[in-house]
């Protein structure tokens, strides 16, 4: 079904953003803000800030399976059980269905989505971290990949942009690995992990163990207040949606600052599956979009277009985006579109328990860690493996004495007890470029008519010895803290996808030859298109990305904006 | 990665979740005398002491809907098995489970766990042993073919009592310490005498 219901001057706008989530909300929100008419389309329903958030205020006894997943979500969500806590029921709700989007493995791929306003903004991490000096030169020092076309240098300015208005809590921790932010006051560690810091910090040179630092408000700023956004108050109920709208989310902060100026539109439920192009103009001049519901094909047309459908998404709409100029997919003559698939690989670490401290609890649920920052290669540090990673943890008391009862009263009352002092800390490795690592179109069609996509990709070599390593370290710094019952793991099966950190599939370099993506995240030959999600990304880094995919887009759409006054576009 | 950094001891809660395998044929009922047992057996696991006990968490309903609608055919029926051996062996002392003396009760619970041990141990021996044509353990030949072995009848009724329980309004609230929203954080807290460790 073809229907063009509407005047073409109807659909028209400056610029259309694809996609709402992080790197989409903040296209969206600086677009508008520098004047532009902009739409922003998503392809899932719309969830209202606060008022959405159906189980924000809900309890455990309130859920069906107390938060449990049943076999039924198993199967509907075959993807997402493999994170261990994606489908659990307070927050699948956010998830997608798998049997509903269904994807293909050539080798395993660990594909988490989440289709609505807001995106994974509204489920992520909230990890923040800047990027250091040498994440962006390794390529080209090690010879791996593409050189970024960008430095450390070119981003700074833009990460102190974004912290300001997103709010970083942190500690000014001044180490060169790991910049510091432009931060709002940093969470405290509990008391074993004060002892892990002061043991690995005294006894490993070179390592650190510090608070996490995380996109949640610990003392909002004017303009925060005004937009709604309120303190932290340390539930950990984050994934549900946070009512107080204290995580940074395209709900709670890039949103209302877009609808503030009065120039943001935004639709729900089209698919976008299409950069239209005209070979003439030689630049796109609008999108092609399908109704999730009514199946009707919509065009929308705008000067600029940003894509920030999520790196894989991203990808699939270039690969559908053919013409006479684009025969391969949009900005695809070095066939590298949908290569070069990157994530963070993890579940590989160490837990024990720690003894003393007995009478010491903490008060409140941090929805934060310990992070300890990359050490190896870094300094005088070498390895058998090229680049490093870091450590996400923590410490804290579960609920229940040792007992050899097995029922009865004093059972029970041994069960509400303050349980022992467990600490855990688990890598998130860096992951290499490899053009064998890929997305490619099948010719299975999903509901409504588009291509389903198959991965091909998984752990490289680099990354197989990464992981030795951050087993034996993680045990190593627990041990050297007196952490006793030291046990390590080192999940083999989980593939790349698990970190939700999709990266790669539309690579920024400096040579249409070798990369999809030019310095400006502009795409190479349809120059008023712009791809600012993790797809622009060259290398990965071992920290969490999107404060960069933040960092990115602003620069990139100032640049339009720019280029846009210049007459350029 | 989402939902932030994970402490060890919650990452392997979540990991336990629901049991593997599909569950197939007629779906899982308990008839109104097994619930009603159930129900008796959670209570004997976490009495009424000065805050409520099972029976008023109604950890027995929560029970029924988990095995329905979280494991495996396999496990209900092996759970099945267990609810009538535990009236075999009532019988054996007295009469019906729900009749019998609290101490009769107790009696009957400490057999049922005595089983649950030795159903492990055998287990665990059987896995040991090595299948003479493939050369792999039955353990490592079980997880190729991706066998079951069902939890023994009290570790699952234990493990499901607890986790009703201590999620359930009278449990949480009242057994643990319940702060819906702590408002703000604090590291090194000395402990108050009494302090229940918190419900999450």
């Amino acid at each position: 079904m073809y229907i063009q219901g509407n005047a073409k001057e109807q659909n028209s706008y400056d610029a259309i953003v694809v996609g709402s989530g992080i790197s989409g909300g903040w296209a969206a929100k600086e677009l508008a803000e520098k004047g532009l008419k902009v739409l922003m389309l998503d392809r899932g329903r719309h969830i209202e800030h606060v008022s959405g958030y159906e189980t924000a205020m809900k309890e455990s006894w309130e859920f069906p399976h107390r938060g449990r997943v049943d076999l039924k979500t198993k199967e509907e969500y075959w993807a997402g059980v493999r994170t261990g806590y994606t489908a659990n029921e307070e927050h699948r709700h956010h998830f997608e269905k798998d049997i509903d989007h269904p994807y293909e493995e050539k080798r395993r791929f660990d594909w988490i989505r989440g289709y609505h306003t807001g995106g994974r903004s509204l489920m992520w991490g909230r990890q923040s971290y800047r990027w250091n000096e040498r994440d962006f030169t390794a390529n080209l020092e090690e010879g791996v990949g593409v050189d970024w076309p960008i430095r450390y240098k070119d981003l700074a300015p833009w990460y102190a942009y974004v912290e300001k208005f997103a709010g970083i809590s942190g500690n000014k921790d001044g180490l060169d690995v790991l910049p510091d932010s432009d931060f709002q006051p940093g969470m405290e560690l509990n008391c074993v992990e004060k002892e892990l810091k002061k043991a690995v910090e005294g006894k490993m040179a070179g390592r650190h163990v510090i608070i996490g630092r995380v996109a949640h408000l610990t003392a909002p700023t004017a303009e925060q207040t005004a937009l709604g956004r309120g303190s932290c108050q340390y539930r950990n109920r984050c994934m549900r949606g946070c009512p107080y709208g204290a995580y940074f989310s395209t709900q709670s902060a890039t949103l209302p600052a877009a609808n503030k100026t009065g120039n943001l539109t935004l639709i729900n439920d089209k698919i976008v599956y299409e950069v239209i192009f005209d070979d003439e103009k030689k630049k796109a001049t609008g999108v092609r979009a399908i109704d999730q519901n009514t199946k009707e094909v919509i065009e929308y047309y705008g000067k600029i277009v940003f894509l920030n459908a999520g790196a894989v998404n991203s990808a699939w709409i270039m690969m559908q985006s053919k013409s006479k100029t684009h025969p391969n997919g949009l900005g695809n003559a070095s066939d590298q579109l949908g290569r070069n698939v990157m994530d963070h690989h993890l579940a590989v670490g160490a837990s024990g328990t720690y003894e003393g401290f007995e009478d010491m609890y903490y008060f409140g649920r941090r929805p934060n860690g310990i992070y300890i920052p990359r050490f190896t290669n870094w300094g005088s540090d070498k390895r058998d493996f090229l680049r490093g990673f870091g450590y996400q943890g923590g410490a804290s008391r579960g609920r229940g004495t040792k007992t050899e009862l097995e029922f009865g009263a004093d059972f029970k009352s041994a069960m509400t007890q303050v349980g022992p002092w467990g600490i855990g800390i688990q890598g998130f490795g860096e992951t290499l470029p490899d053009p064998n690592n890929r997305m490619t179109l099948t010719d299975k069609k999903d509901q409504w008519g588009l291509p389903i996509i198959e991965f091909d990709a998984a752990w490289g070599d680099n990354e197989w010895k990464m992981r030795e390593t951050m087993m034996t370290e993680a045990a190593n710094m627990l041990e050297a803290a007196g952490v006793k019952n030291i046990s390590t793991y080192h999940d083999k099966e989980k593939s790349p996808g698990i970190g939700i950190h999709e990266m790669g599939t539309a690579r920024m370099g400096r040579d249409p030859k070798t990369s999809v993506l030019n310095p400006n995240n502009q795409v190479w030959g349809a120059e008023n298109v712009f791809v600012t999600d993790g797809a622009a990304m060259v290398s990965s880094s071992c920290v969490n990305p999107s404060l960069t995919y933040m960092a990115l887009t602003a620069r990139a759409a100032d640049f339009a904006v720019q280029e846009l006054k210049r007459m350029n576009m | 990665m989402m939902g932030g950094a994970i402490s060890a001891p919650s990452l392997v809660a979540m990991l336990q979740g629901c049991s593997t395998g599909p569950s197939a044929g007629s779906p899982f009922v308990l008839s109104a005398d097994y619930q009603t047992l159930v129900a008796e057996l959670a209570e004997v696991i976490i009495p009424k002491t000065d805050t409520p006990g099972a029976k008023e968490a109604q950890v027995g309903s929560i029970i029924e809907v988990m095995l329905k609608d979280c494991y495996s055919s396999l496990q209900q029926e092996h759970f099945l098995k267990g609810l009538e051996d535990v009236e075999v062996e009532s019988k054996k002392i007295g009469g019906k489970f729900v009749d019998l003396t609290a101490d009769q009760k107790v009696e009957v619970v400490k057999i049922m766990v005595q089983k649950a041990k030795d159903e492990s141990v055998q287990n665990e021996e059987k896995a040991k042993q090595v299948d003479t044509e493939s050369g792999l353990t039955k353990e490592e030949q079980k997880k190729k073919d991706e066998v079951e072995v069902p939890v023994p009848f009290f570790r699952i009724l234990k493990e499901l009592t607890l986790f009703g329980y201590f999620t359930s309004e009278p449990g949480a609230t009242q057994a643990l310490d319940f702060v819906p929203i702590p408002g703000r954080y604090e590291g090194c807290m000395k402990m108050e005498p009494g302090q229940k460790a918190y419900a999450l």
